[in-house]
């Protein structure tokens, strides 16, 4: 137990030494003149221009739009994805015909297909909603699938033992048994969800995170395209670490029996 | 052990019959491709739906042959490729070592774990604007981030595979006298073999999407160049030529590295 | 008349793999009395969990018939309830939620689910737990629950499969004493299927003895110790008479020799 707590502490105080020697050598290889400002900024620039982007309000305002296509791009995959995972986990013939398409869209990077997006739906939100929803849509598709299709054995004999339908089946035993897969399949999605929003900003947008990384690194300012890049790896480690926090509430009860 | 007669799949498959007969499953998979790609040929033929933004399959063939024939396919081929394997390399050489050190040593884990993770789980693509601005728009902003794409999954696999290493077997290997060397030779570097196989699948797909997301934001050429300038120019049935093409690469990869991950695997319970 | 009646049961499976058939149980016939408790023993691989699951309405029957009550086994049915090994409770639902599970499953409409829940759950001892999930409970806790769970649906006939198989020794004589308590509070019929020759004698009113390739009854031992037993009925001289015999046919059957053994 106290060795526990040692553990722990140590990782933390050893976590902070490290991002803080990073920040201290950032700001040192620029002072003693070992890397050009221009490439790097500093640590000092950054924290001038996040208070600038956070005055003026336009950091909030990518925050947001970016957020704003994500929540579309996640409530979208949720949907459809946890929807059809439901459908081909239960029913074969459903996993039959999807089967060939998941494959085609695991191993296809969906932004090769962005070009098609464009000629389809603009520039803009739909677009980059189109290809985060895409981003998202698997993990949270096949996590669903194997979660229902590998019902637990034992516990769907019991149920029927007790005289269960099909229908009792899926809502009593299949479905609360996948939460913790689904959760954890939620959880990779928001990641990808992520990444998809800002890559496509990237490539074209009036707005958001990625949009202003774009715009900056066109001007040059490596100090203004630093605020919005930390601010997409803490979003990032945010959603992220928000969604193991909810997965290990909801694994709560899979704890191993052993004996 | 009981066979447990549970849902109608288990049912009406009866007989004796010995003839190969593809799977029900098999047959439901041909079925549901053969009427995506049917309707995707006349619907535009019908006029449900505009040919110049859908294009059709025996366009899109067609296409294939020009694209293969004379549209220097093979010198944008190879430039994606060099740029896809000189940063795949890389990445390999530093992340394998990377992930064995943090994987054995506690203090090194705590130093880098958390930078590390964070970079393993934020979209790292976001790094290309500030790439291209420190390596320009060639070749080099590509490789360099196809190397962070396919880094992280490596390293944080090889970490975990070294740190899954059964510590009943360290010890009964330590009980026979085995030295740290043969513990990490015998016992850590087998033991991890799968994961860190793992994190190479997992980077070859990280590594095709940032060759083409490169591609696609800034350059001279390759084959997201292709995708940009067929997409502007409204060739649907040439730019899904180029992006399949991706796709079975990537495909291709990703089913080496699995059959690779299995045989590897096999003498592994689940 | 008999409250189980197995009549020439035969159950084929086919292995894996393959589409030949092999017989898990063969030419089975079995009478059980109403308010018997009756155990099924025999090494394993020997159709002993077969058996019972084919009275459940659980394995499919390819010859023979099953009649419970009179009325002929299709499918599971109300008339019977599983007790099944270890882990067969919803790890998501507390010990009152499995209870409840059985009812809900059978659409209970005897009176308030989650009173009759609770009165089965202080009949097995747990009622301070009713709160609890599975994976805080021990394994004999886990299997109490599992033991209410088929209770409360108020079954004419019990079914137990293995239930304290992956119990330690200690545990594993508690839980007998426990099962024959609350078994005494009403006598339901009982088929009990174990490879523990003690917990078979120490329950039963009469043995199943099952030999294997394919399963079938080697003999049906008559266990006529006075009830209410008590663990010292353990170390009693007809006690330990009783477990020589099953010895010595579970001996012959590891050997792999098949004969007919008739003692007196």
């Amino acid at each position: 137990m106290m060795m526990d707590i040692f553990m722990r502490r140590q990782a933390l105080i050893l976590g902070t030494l490290s991002l803080v020697t990073i920040v201290v050598l950032w700001q040192l290889v620029v002072d003693f003149g070992i890397v050009n400002p221009f490439f790097i900024s500093t640590p000092g620039a950054v924290w001038q221009e996040f208070l600038v982007q956070l005055n003026d309000g336009s950091l909030l305002t990518n925050i947001l739009a970016t957020l704003y296509s994500f929540a579309l791009a996640l409530g979208l995959a949720v949907a459809v994805g946890i929807g059809l995972g439901m459908l081909s986990g239960w029913f074969q013939d459903v996993e039959a015909a999807l089967e060939p398409f998941i494959w085609f869209k695991y191993s296809a990077p969906t932004v090769a297909f962005y070009p098609l997006f464009i000629a389809w739906l603009g520039y803009g939100t739909p677009t980059i909603v189109a290809i985060a929803f895409l981003f998202a849509l698997t993990p949270i598709y096949a996590n669903t699938l194997s979660g229902i299709k590998n019902v637990d054995r034992d516990l769907k004999r019991a149920a029927i033992s007790f005289g269960a339908r099909p229908y009792d089946i899926f809502f009593r035993v299949a479905l609360p048994g996948s939460v913790p897969v689904i959760v954890a399949g939620l959880r990779l999605g928001v990641g990808r969800a992520l990444t998809g929003v800002v890559v496509a900003e990237l490539f074209g947008a009036n707005a958001g995170l990625g949009y202003s990384i774009a715009y900056y690194a066109q001007m040059l300012q490596t100090n203004r395209m630093m605020v919005p890049i930390v601010a997409v790896i803490l979003l990032g480690v945010i959603l992220t670490q928000a969604l193991s926090y909810v997965e290990k509430k909801t694994d709560a009860w899979r704890v191993t029996h052993d004996n | 052990m009981a066979m447990v007669a549970t849902s109608a799949r288990d049912t009406g498959k009866t007989g004796t019959a010995k003839a190969w007969r593809p799977a029900r499953s098999t047959i439901v998979s041909i079925v549901s491709v053969a009427v995506f790609f049917i309707l995707w040929q006349v619907a535009p033929d019908l006029g449900w739906v505009n040919g110049r933004f859908t294009s059709q399959p025996s366009q899109v063939f067609l296409a294939a042959i020009e694209v293969l024939l004379n549209d220097d396919f093979f010198y944008h081929a190879r430039i994606s490729l060099t740029e896809f394997f000189l940063g795949f390399a890389l990445a390999l050489v530093v992340s394998i070592p990377l992930g064995v050190l943090l994987g054995t040593s506690q203090t090194a884990r705590y130093l880098i774990d958390p930078p590390l993770m964070a970079l393993y789980i934020a979209p790292t693509l976001v790094l290309l604007p500030i790439l291209v601005v420190w390596l320009g728009i060639g070749m080099a902003s590509k490789v360099a981030v196809v190397f962070l794409g396919a880094l992280f999954p490596i390293v944080v696999n090889t970490m975990a595979g070294m740190r899954e290493a059964d510590p009943k077997l360290i010890r009964a290997a330590r009980s026979f006298g085995a030295s740290r060397l043969d513990v990490f030779v015998r016992i850590l570097v087998p033991g991890s073999l799968p994961s860190i196989l793992t994190g190479i699948r997992l980077a070859v797909g990280r590594a095709v999407l940032g060759v083409v997301v490169g591609e696609l934001f800034v350059s001279q050429a390759g084959i997201g160049y292709q995708l940009n300038t067929y997409g502007s120019a409204m060739r649907i049935d040439r730019l899904l030529v180029y992006a399949l093409v991706v796709s079975a690469f990537g495909y291709t990869l990703t089913v080496l590295v699995r059959a690779l991950e299995g045989r590897v695997r096999t003498w592994r319970p689940e | 008349m008999a409250e189980i009646e197995i009549r020439n049961l035969g159950i084929d499976y086919r292995k894996p793999n393959s589409d030949e058939l092999f017989a898990a149980v063969d030419n089975v016939n079995l009478s059980v009395g109403e308010g018997e408790f009756v155990s099924i023993v025999g090494s394993s691989g020997c159709g002993k969990s077969t058996l019972l699951l084919s009275v459940a309405g659980l394995v499919k029957i390819t010859r023979g018939s099953i009649t419970i009550g009179g009325k002929t086994v299709t499918g599971p049915g109300p008339d019977r309830a599983v007790v099944f090994q270890d882990a067969s409770l919803l790890p998501w639902r507390t010990v009152l939620g499995n209870v409840r599970f059985g009812l809900e499953m059978q659409r209970w409409t005897g009176g308030d689910l989650t009173k009759q829940a609770m009165s089965m759950i202080k009949l097995v001892g747990l009622a301070r737990f009713a709160d609890y999930y599975p994976h805080q409970l021990s394994g004999g806790m886990r299997q109490r629950v599992n033991i209410a769970r088929a209770l409360a649906v108020d079954p004419e006939v019990l079914l137990m499969d293995e239930p304290f198989g992956a119990l330690d020794a200690q545990t594993r004589e508690i839980m007998g004493g426990e099962l024959l308590r609350i078994w005494e509070s009403d006598k339901k019929t009982a088929l009990f299927v174990t490879h523990d020759i003690d917990e078979a004698i120490f329950l039963s009113d009469k043995i199943v003895v099952m030999g294997r390739n394919p399963g079938h009854v080697k003999e049906v031992i008559t266990v006529d110790l006075p009830r209410p037993r008590t663990p010292e009925i353990l170390d009693s001289e007809r006690f330990t008479e009783f477990r020589r015999r099953l010895r010595a046919h579970l001996a012959a059957d590891m050997a792999g020799m098949h004969f007919m053994e008739e003692a007196a």
